[in-house]
């Protein structure tokens, strides 16, 4: 059979000759579709350092001159940067994905879309307090005269927003020790019962974000557990939210020894970071 | 998420599922058609040669009628949107463009080509980002003539024509040869592909019986009746 195949496909054969063209249209497809899951595949690899760059910027302790929110603009600004080169290998891509040709390939592109979105969007609750809008999303995604690299889906939007709330759990949690983590973190869990609330009423017109909205609640409930127990604990103690946080610092600092059985703990927590049900 | 942009994600969600419906629409009217059509074409496994021109063009006009269908799709799509949305309907269309080539097949005998098929059905290469007949689609309305051509070999015997496997065999043959030289990947159209030598070894097994009892030389006989 092989040797027919080779000695017709040049032949006038028609019937052959419209397979060859086939055979370059598939190869092209799957060439195509190739570059684009490699391209997803960094891209995802990227977001994911951009939210632990995030995550060890604003665990650093802030400089003593500057408050908390502009020690988390800092951050997120350091965070931005990071994912310009995203950005920027979304910009190599465009033609790739030109016209038509997004649609085709929007299965391959999703998922590292849906990453970046959630480091962006964590970056922007850092910077602003806010989610991020999805006309905020699509302009990081466009040259500077204002083509889309492509459009963006709600759908892409929505998944990786539902991320985040993962993220902004370990967030509250990691910084509960912290000075003024304790109001932080009612402040993260009041924001992610929003994104829920929000999100719920969406869930019958996105695909899988159902399932994004159990990991979400579980995130929330883990926030939820963290701030009552420091509630309780600290009502046995009379004292203003000040001084208790330079109680739990100082304890910190004398028992170095000690904690590093602790920090290894919140270090699971971190490595368990790319699993989205990451253990407390 | 501040109230306004929810309206605003909630407006773009009821506009993507308004054009879901209205495609929806199409979709069912083009499932009708072809559902049709494959009940029609089933005949021909019992229908005698004199009588097969006659069938194929009662299917004609329907095959036709699915340009109204494409040409609706071809307004509904919204620009560079085609791949959108195409799984919604991939499955009528390769049933419609089956009927396409097994038609074609059995009554000029030849391969009637993707862009014949794509004229025949209405699709224009002007709108492509909306409607287009994608090279998958065809081979896998390619694969199931194949399906079907194997079970008319036999068929056909049943009915007394002889020629009717050794045309098939030929045919067949150079189809397979032609889908041999795609480098497929793992995915339904390799799976149905690697399912073709069944149906070409049933296609050579009749050809077998049918001229070692050298019936081919011998014309059909008269008795056979359609059942």
């Amino acid at each position: 059979m092989a040797t027919t195949t080779t000695s017709l496909s040049s032949s006038s054969s028609p019937v052959l000759q419209s397979f060859d063209t086939f055979r370059a249209d598939l190869d092209d497809y799957n060439d195509r579709r190739e570059r684009l899951i490699k391209a997803s595949r960094d891209i995802t690899n990227l977001s994911k350092k951009a939210i632990f760059l995030l995550h060890r910027l604003v665990q650093n302790p802030a400089d003593a001159n500057e408050d908390q929110p502009t020690h988390y603009k800092k951050a997120a600004q350091q965070g931005y940067e990071k994912l310009r080169e995203i950005q920027d290998l979304y910009a190599k891509l465009q033609p790739e994905l030109e016209g038509d040709k997004y649609w085709r390939y929007q299965r391959q592109v999703s998922p590292g879309l849906q990453e970046y979105i959630e480091a962006l969007s964590f970056a922007h609750y850092l910077d602003h307090g806010t989610l991020i809008t999805f006309d905020e999303v699509q302009k990081t995604l466009m040259t500077a005269d204002g083509v889309k690299f492509f459009p963006l889906t709600v759908s892409d939007y929505l998944l990786g927003l539902s991320d985040l709330t993962g993220e902004l759990m370990r967030f509250a949690i990691s910084g509960i020790a912290n000075k003024g983590g304790r109001q932080k973190a009612s402040e993260v869990c009041a924001f992610v019962r929003r994104c829920k609330a929000d999100f719920e009423g969406l869930t019958p017109y996105i695909r899988d974000l159902r399932k994004k909205q159990s990991v979400t609640t579980q995130s929330l409930e883990k926030i939820e557990d963290a701030a009552y127990a420091i509630f309780v604990r600290s009502s046995e103690y009379d004292l203003p939210p000040e001084i208790l946080d330079d109680i739990v610092a100082q304890s910190v600092s004398n028992y170095s020894s000690h904690t590093y059985e602790t920090r290894g703990h919140r270090r699971d927590l971190h490595a368990g970071s790319d699993d989205e049900n990451g253990a407390i | 998420m501040e109230s306004n942009e929810l309206e605003h994600i909630n407006k773009l969600l009821d506009s993507d599922i308004e054009l879901r419906e209205k495609i929806k629409e199409q979709v069912n009217e083009l499932d009708k058609k072809t559902r049709i059509m494959a009940g029609l074409l089933n005949k021909i496994h019992s229908t005698p040669s004199d009588a097969m021109p006659a069938l194929l063009e009662s299917v004609r006009p329907i095959l036709f009628s699915c340009r109204d269908v494409t040409s609706k799709l071809s307004e509904i799509i919204p620009e560079n949107q085609f791949w959108r949305w195409k799984d919604m309907w991939s499955n009528s269309l390769r049933t419609a463009v089956y009927a396409a080539v097994l038609i074609e097949y059995l009554s000029k005998r030849t391969l009637l080509t993707i862009a014949q098929t794509a004229e025949m059905l209405g699709i224009t290469a002007e709108c492509s980002d909306r409607m287009a007949l994608p090279a998958e689609d065809y081979l896998h309305a390619l694969i199931s003539l194949v399906n079907e051509l194997s079970r008319l070999a036999v068929n056909a015997v049943t009915l007394g024509n002889f020629e009717e496997p050794i045309k098939i065999s030929t045919f067949v043959k150079e189809l397979f040869a032609g889908f041999s030289m795609l480098n497929l990947k793992n995915d339904a159209l390799r799976r149905r592909f690697d399912s073709l030598k069944y149906d070409i070894k049933k296609i050579e097994e009749v050809v077998y019986d049918v001229s070692l009892r050298k019936l081919t030389s011998v014309p059909p006989p008269k008795t056979v009746e359609n059942p």
